[in-house]
């Protein structure tokens, strides 16, 4: 076990000039993609009240800083991003991209139901999101991360999904039932 | 709740990506905010770019082990891959609280919690879903199990009894290997190499689909590997396998998916085997060569109506065909099982299950030392669960309540109930109690096994002395009583810590009972050759012994960087085992509790390095084996492996490298060996 030791000492912080092969964690990925959605979705008209777009988590918060380091700064439809941790779906107010944590998965259909005709987005990936309302669910295939779409549950909201988002969903659902796969 | 970490971020970011002209970038090392990794590469990315990034994923804490009142230890591919393993019972010795001796070239004593034995009884062992546990003997024939180790998803490994969704010999342990979907496994995977004692292995795979979420692979796979070392000579422990499966999914809508998938292989394995026969020679010693061989198949459809609203309906059928040197068993298996979960109201998450299982085996006898009668019996094992997870504070504190019942052909309806307590005070933390009772059902190897060993001549009259275990007609099952604690927790996101304790009372337990004194015999039982004269000690499989097991297991993980995870346990048994009041044991109690490692300890530690390569250590103490005259010891190995390209790999392994060989059981030693291998797939690493 020394040498292990020896060898982790020297194998240090590595410089630039090494083209060393790292990869990203799997929530560095969903913030990003959680920008993306916000970038490739329209929102109706009448939301919300303050000139904020809402970024926000519900329940036991997966992401940290990263998700703060992802939005911050950007401006989507003359809104500016920010990143909110909510306790409970009362405070979802101003949120326009609502992800829930798998924390939340005993009574996520009530989430669903309160937040259902306010024109949020909602994103998680906790098993069986889009079968149970949910619009956008992650998945990893193989490492990578992937997400579903329920397209019927977006559309009750009144949002408008574009088709380079739809392009590269694995499945894009309508009413439950039948399920077109994507890439 | 935010944590901050304080990483240090001088190290800039690359992200390589193949299939796509995409070249390294320095990301923005200088500005790079102390407590997040920048994300400005990231965002540069298109959707198709995003999706083909392959990510890491938080340590050990999914969501499945995390919210399981259970000692549920998760080995996974990466970890399987690192450690070199080439078959599934090497692999086991990753998990901790599970006690790992290789015996000789083709077999290992496996147990969970103590009780190691080659054919792990009390231990139910699945895969897919499919149990491998042979009512024969009441255990699982390590030899015959295996598959594209490639394919693997992961080794979910239960210490204690498990909980009430398991279904019969749950006893000590669940061991239930999972290989990937067959979504997971597209394009051609071509895996070949060799060395000292991995002479020579090869498997090819290969997976394709239509885009109406009907996918399949198909495999073969065979390898040869040499005998480990004996003192005395002997070099019978050689193996060589050859097996070939599919496996397809069908996602026919969000509802319902099918899956059918079948293994069919053949192997020789050598074995020593003793073989007594009441005439000359009496008893011999046969190194041969065992043909084993079969197949299996398996379909289950599974229909989801909503979140915890689902059911389940699987069957299989299994061919097992053993010739060991001295008994031969064909068998044939079938079972079907259901399974179904439902909620009432917001808090009550109902789940049943009903089994039937059908065995039917036909014994060939070789030597009249060794025999079953009946030789041809049908073994039923009907079995039906229910439980209630009851959420009492939501997302806090969680009861779950439940009971298997049991039927065999040996036995009336036996029930095993099981409550389980989870408390999570924080999202990081985690705290579980449970209380199980748990039964091993009788087997055909105790109530119609009729087992011969030869003692010598006796001098006073000149006649031949055997004693002889006859099956025990009142055989019952082995009990146990099983409480357990354990307590997780995730500190930041680059250290997580398992503990797990636990308390078991055991009664009832297998014992080797003389029934009486030498007595003279004329006529050998049925069989063939002609009668002869001999005494005879009378003896049978009994339920004379009791006792108890308490220790724990102690698994942290470490990430300290983005490129280093340090892995380990330290896993702590003590047993004693004595006589049942009355009871007629020879004095197998303390072999059997000496016979398991009071101390193991494993460190493994991984480096992603510079220019594509890995390399991985491990480190492995178990102490003394009293009862087997085995010492302590320690022994190590090292993977290297390179990826020149996004395709390619190419891994060197050293094992057991600390000594040219050493003792894991008596008679066999283990050499230091090295094998190298070539890994070639289609779709990229």
């Amino acid at each position: 076990m020394l040498l292990a030791f020896i060898f982790a000492v020297f194998s240090g912080p590595r410089h630039a000039l090494d083209a060393q092969q790292s990869k990203p964690e799997e929530y560095q990925v969903k913030a990003v993609y959680l920008f993306n959605f916000g970038k490739f979705i329209e929102w109706p008209q009448a939301t919300p009240k303050d000139n904020l777009f809402g970024v926000c988590v519900l329940g036991h918060d997966p992401f940290g800083a990263t998700l703060d380091a992802t939005i911050n700064g950007e401006i989507i439809e003359g809104k500016k991003l920010v990143a909110r941790r909510i306790a409970g779906i009362q405070d979802a107010a101003n949120c326009r991209i609502l992800f829930i944590s798998m924390s939340e998965a005993n009574h996520v259909k009530q989430i669903l139901a309160s937040v259902e005709r306010t024109g949020v987005l909602t994103v998680s990936d906790m098993p069986d999101f889009t079968s149970s309302g949910g619009m956008i669910q992650f998945i990893l295939r193989e490492n990578k991360v992937r997400f579903e779409v329920n397209l019927s549950a977006a559309e009750k909201a009144g949002l408008t999904f574009s088709s380079q988002l739809l392009k590269v969903a694995t499945t894009v659902k309508r009413d439950e039932q039948k399920g077109v796969e994507g890439q | 709740m935010r944590t901050v970490k304080v990483r240090d971020y001088s190290l800039a970011l690359f992200l390589v990506l193949t299939g796509l002209d995409w070249t390294a970038r320095a990301g923005d090392a200088a500005t790079a905010l102390p407590q997040a990794p920048p994300q400005g590469p990231l965002k540069q990315l298109s959707l198709e770019q995003l999706g083909n990034l392959e990510v890491t994923t938080a340590s050990k804490s999914p969501e499945q082990v995390w919210k399981t009142a259970a000692a549920i230890f998760v080995i996974t591919q990466e970890d399987i891959k690192r450690s070199g393993a080439t078959s599934i019972p090497e692999a086991l010795r990753l998990a901790p609280g599970v006690e790992v001796a290789r015996v000789d070239g083709n077999t290992w004593s496996i147990g969970i919690r103590g009780f190691g034995s080659n054919l792990t009884r009390d231990v139910l062992v699945l895969i897919d879903g499919r149990s491998v546990y042979s009512t024969l003997l009441a255990g699982t024939y390590w030899d015959v199990q295996d598959t594209v180790i490639e394919d693997i998803d992961r080794i979910e490994v239960i210490r204690g009894p498990g909980g009430t969704v398991w279904g019969p010999n749950a006893v000590n342990g669940v061991i239930d290997i999972i290989t990937k979907k067959s979504q997971d496994t597209q394009g051609t995977l071509v895996t070949l190499g060799g060395g000292d004692e991995e002479q020579g292995f090869l498997s090819a795979r290969y997976g394709g689909g239509n885009s109406k979420g009907l996918t399949y692979r198909v495999y073969g796979k065979g390898f040869n590997r040499g005998p480990e070392f004996h003192p005395n000579g002997q070099d019978y422990d050689r193996w060589r396998s050859i097996q070939g499966g599919f496996r397809t999914d069908w996602n026919k809508n969000a509802r319902d998916t099918f899956t059918l998938q079948g293994d069919i292989y053949d192997e020789g394995a050598g074995e020593s085997a003793n073989l007594v026969s009441y005439t000359p020679p009496y008893s011999q010693q046969l190194d041969q060569t065992a043909p084993l061989s079969g197949g299996n198949l398996l379909g289950r459809w599974t229909r989801v109506f909503s979140e915890g609203q689902d059911i389940q309906l699987q069957a299989y059928y299994d061919r097992t065909n053993r010739h060991s040197p001295n008994f031969g068993d064909l068998r044939n298996t079938f079972d079907v099982d259901y399974l179904q979960r439902f909620r009432i109201g917001d808090r009550n998450q109902f789940s049943f299950g009903l089994g039937a299982r059908a065995s039917q085996g036909h014994e060939i006898e070789i030597a009249s030392g060794l025999f079953f009668s009946p030789g041809t019996r049908t073994d039923q094992l009907y079995s039906a669960f229910v439980q209630d997870n009851i959420a009492l504070v939501p997302n806090r504190v969680t009861l779950e309540i439940g009971t298997k019942l049991l039927h065999t052909n040996y036995t009336g309806v036996q029930a095993e109930p099981s409550a389980r307590f989870m408390w999570t005070p924080t999202e990081t933390e985690t705290i579980w109690a449970a209380f199980t009772r748990a039964v091993r059902t009788p087997s055909d190897g105790e109530r119609d096994f009729f087992l011969s060993g030869y003692i010598g001549p006796d001098p006073a009259t000149g006649l031949q002395r055997f004693a002889r275990f006859n099956g025990n007609p009142n055989f019952k099952s082995e009990v146990l009583n099983g409480y357990e604690l354990g307590f997780r927790h995730l500190l930041g996101k680059s250290f997580y810590v398992d503990l797990a304790g636990f308390f078991n009372q055991y009664h009832d337990l297998f014992s080797e009972d003389l029934t009486g004194g030498f007595g003279m015999e004329t006529t050998p039982p049925p069989s063939e050759i002609p009668p002869s004269t001999h005494l005879l000690l009378p003896a049978e499989f009994g339920n004379g012994l009791m006792g108890t097991t308490t220790g724990g297991e102690f698994a942290p993980e470490w990430k300290p960087t983005s490129f280093w995870a340090l892995k380990g346990s330290y896993s702590f048994l003590h047993m004693v085992l004595k006589k049942e009041p009355g009871s007629q044991d020879v004095g197998t109690g303390p072999i059997i509790a000496g016979s398991s490692p009071q101390h193991q300890v494993l460190a493994q530690s991984q480096f992603d390095l510079p220019r594509h390569f890995t390399l991985d250590l491990s480190y492995r103490y178990v102490s003394a084996l009293p009862a087997q005259t085995v010492r302590a010891y320690s022994t190590g190995s090292v993977r290297l492996g390179w990826n020149p390209t996004r395709h390619l790999e190419l891994s060197v392994v050293g094992s057991n490298l600390l000594q040219p060989y050493h003792f894991e059981y008596p008679s066999t030693a283990i050499n230091r060996s090295f094998y190298g291998k070539l890994e070639w797939r289609s779709k990229e690493n």
